[in-house]
């Protein structure tokens, strides 16, 4: 479900156009570039469903740069074909075309390890530090059998029917955003996004300071408390659905996923864990590929529109979806589906206690927000969020300015985050650095190298496949052949 | 992810209004957000009309984060120091109980 886009969908005739348009100073916007201050700028939490959407609608934004050579007002990449017009296409040489290819898979690359890993490193530090933040405690409304079982077959089979249930609520939370979507109701889009990242926010940040109080065993009173999580909360919320310093959104993204990375680690048993984290990378791949998959479904229809994806629970590392100057009024609210987590449609449950509805409606949360980047498929779960697309932005033009930025860059989604956290959680719970370190490395790889099928390909791919295979195959094998193996040659005194 | 030097002078003295306004809401973190990222506009940058009132908006959220940086370490010396002495109010106001050890 997550899809890295590319926003640079250029043919290479852009390219071309592009690279030359660098050598002028002209920016043009204003007119061209539509409103999108009335985007909510972050949305970390939806999980993955609203992942897919971002890239789709990035990828839209893209792909129709290649397509139209006319300037439509609509698609703000356009303006920049439209300061790369004004030059021949001849003058380009090829290989500065090359140059541009590499380059943008290089830095961006680099951009997105960063946030990734801090994700990473505050989900372990808090599972290492605390000890509530620990796997079978209460049960979980998505995964309602336990696996308290007396031999393994039965064990199995009831991991089994948790990611089935586990599943089927996210595909149900995918299929309603995207009906959500195609029905253009987005101000119920817009209105779930903005009670997930609350409840998100004010709830989780809460019993995320409960544990960490405990933990620490120092009287901290109640006021304090309520201070702390009512400013940050506060802070939050307006800087993912309105306006905020860059550097700011991102922490909270990357923060936000951190906590829903650590929920979904604590309900989950172990068995339905791992059998989840495979089963939600084989579903992102179909949902992002296949021609009827929802979140393809999702791009094509935000493309069609020509509206942007949902730029909240999109992780960006530039100024996406800036605001010029000059803007023209807002022609409607571009809501990018993707932002909405499917999931959090699903969300209706009367018959759920508070708690585990609010969990429901967190992950429904997150999951679309992984939809749009790179976990474009994963309408999964609404609590869970959906990475935060990392947006990366494009280094490789100085001379054009920030405006560039928003279009360029490759977008993860919320959703990811959270998956290859939960990933890196599970791998640490076994107390070994070297299987912690192993799968580290494999999902950096991962990402590494999805980043760089995206550059080649241009097309919102999911993030999730890689990456978790890799995760998943480097786990096992470590645990049960490298570890031991290195074990045994240690004692040896063999070294290899 | 918003640029500030790509908004006009209006639209940045609108957000920066609405961050001090809503910094009154018990929100210091606001205001401390709102005095960082807009000290470069109110001091650094070449006058503009509504640089001004930036100014103004940005000394005040400066000197309301430090009031509330003084109120909030006082309460918090004044609850850890006087917690077991207050009796069922600070059991009440108590968010987490240390464990004793053995």
């Amino acid at each position: 479900m997550h899809r890295l886009i590319d926003d640079n969908q250029d043919s290479p005739d852009e390219m071309t156009e592009l690279l030359k348009s660098q050598d002028n100073d002209t920016i043009i916007d204003g007119p061209e570039r539509p409103n999108i201050t009335n985007l909510p700028d972050v949305a970390i939490i939806q999980t993955s469903t609203d992942g897919e959407n971002i890239s789709s609608n990035a990828a839209a934004t893209a792909s129709s740069h290649s397509r139209v050579e006319a300037i439509d007002p609509q698609d703000h990449e356009t303006t920049h074909r439209h300061r790369r017009n004004e030059q021949p296409d001849e003058q380009r040489p090829l290989n500065i075309e090359h140059e541009e290819i590499f380059k943008y898979g290089a830095s961006h690359v680099v951009k997105l390890f960063v946030p990734v890993s801090l994700c990473m490193l505050i989900v372990i530090i808090t599972i290492k530090t605390t000890s509530s933040y620990t796997p079978g405690g209460a049960t979980w409304a998505y995964t309602p059998f336990t696996e308290d079982k007396s031999t393994n077959t039965q064990r199995i089979l009831f991991s089994l029917a948790n990611t089935f249930i586990f599943m089927g609520f996210v595909i149900t939370a995918t299929v309603i955003l995207i009906l959500l979507y195609k029905f253009k109701c987005y101000k119920i889009i817009h209105g779930w996004l903005i009670l997930t990242t609350l409840m998100l926010l004010f709830f989780f940040l809460y019993s995320y300071f409960s544990s960490i109080s405990a933990s620490l065993n120092r009287p901290i009173d109640m006021i304090t408390i309520c201070f702390i999580t009512w400013n940050i909360g506060a802070v939050g919320m307006f800087c993912i659905h309105w306006k905020g310093p860059l550097p700011i959104q991102q922490a909270y993204l990357i923060f936000m996923s951190a906590l829903l990375a650590l929920v979904f680690y604590k309900f989950l048993p172990d068995w339905t864990g791992w059998l989840i984290l495979g089963v939600i990378s084989i579903w992102d791949l179909i949902a992002v590929l296949c021609p009827k998959g929802p979140l393809r479904i999702l791009v094509e229809t935000a493309h069609e529109r020509g509206e942007q994806i949902f730029p909240a629970l999109i992780y960006s590392s530039t100024m996406v979806y800036m605001v010029t100057a000059v803007d023209p009024p807002p022609r409607e609210p571009q809501f990018a589906p993707d932002n909405v987590d499917t999931n959090m449609a699903v969300n209706v449950d009367e018959t759920l206690n508070e708690e585990q509805r609010n969990q429901r409606a967190a992950i429904r949360n997150n999951n679309a927000r992984r939809q749009l980047i790179p976990r474009s498929d994963v309408p999964q779960t609404a609590t869970r969020r959906e990475p935060a697309r990392y947006v990366v932005e494009r280094s490789n033009s100085p001379v054009i300015d920030d405006d560039d930025d928003d279009e360029k860059g490759v977008k993860l989604g919320l959703g990811d985050f959270i998956f290859y956290s939960i990933l890196l959680a599970k791998a640490s719970a076994l107390g070994d650095w070297n299987v912690t370190i192993a799968c580290y490395v494999s999902l950096l790889i991962g990402l590494c190298l999805t980043l760089l099928l995206l550059a080649i390909i241009r097309k919102a791919l999911p993030a999730l496949p890689i990456s978790i295979t890799f995760g998943l195959v480097l786990y096992f094998s470590t645990v049960y052949i490298i570890g031991p193996f290195s074990a045994e040659l240690n004692l040896g005194q063999v070294f290899i | 992810m918003v640029s500030l030097s790509k908004k006009s002078p209006e639209e940045r003295l609108n957000i920066c209004r609405k961050y001090y306004r809503a910094g009154f809401a018990f929100l210091p973190l606001l205001w401390l957000i709102n005095a960082i990222w807009f000290y470069k506009q109110a001091f650094k940058v070449e006058p503009y009309p509504q640089q001004a009132q930036i100014r103004t908006y940005v000394i005040r959220s400066a000197i309301g984060t430090l009031i509330w940086i003084i109120i909030i370490v006082a309460w918090n010396i004044t609850f850890q120091l006087l917690r077991t002495k207050m009796g069922p109010l600070g059991d009440f106001l108590t968010f987490v109980y240390p464990r004793g050890y053995y």
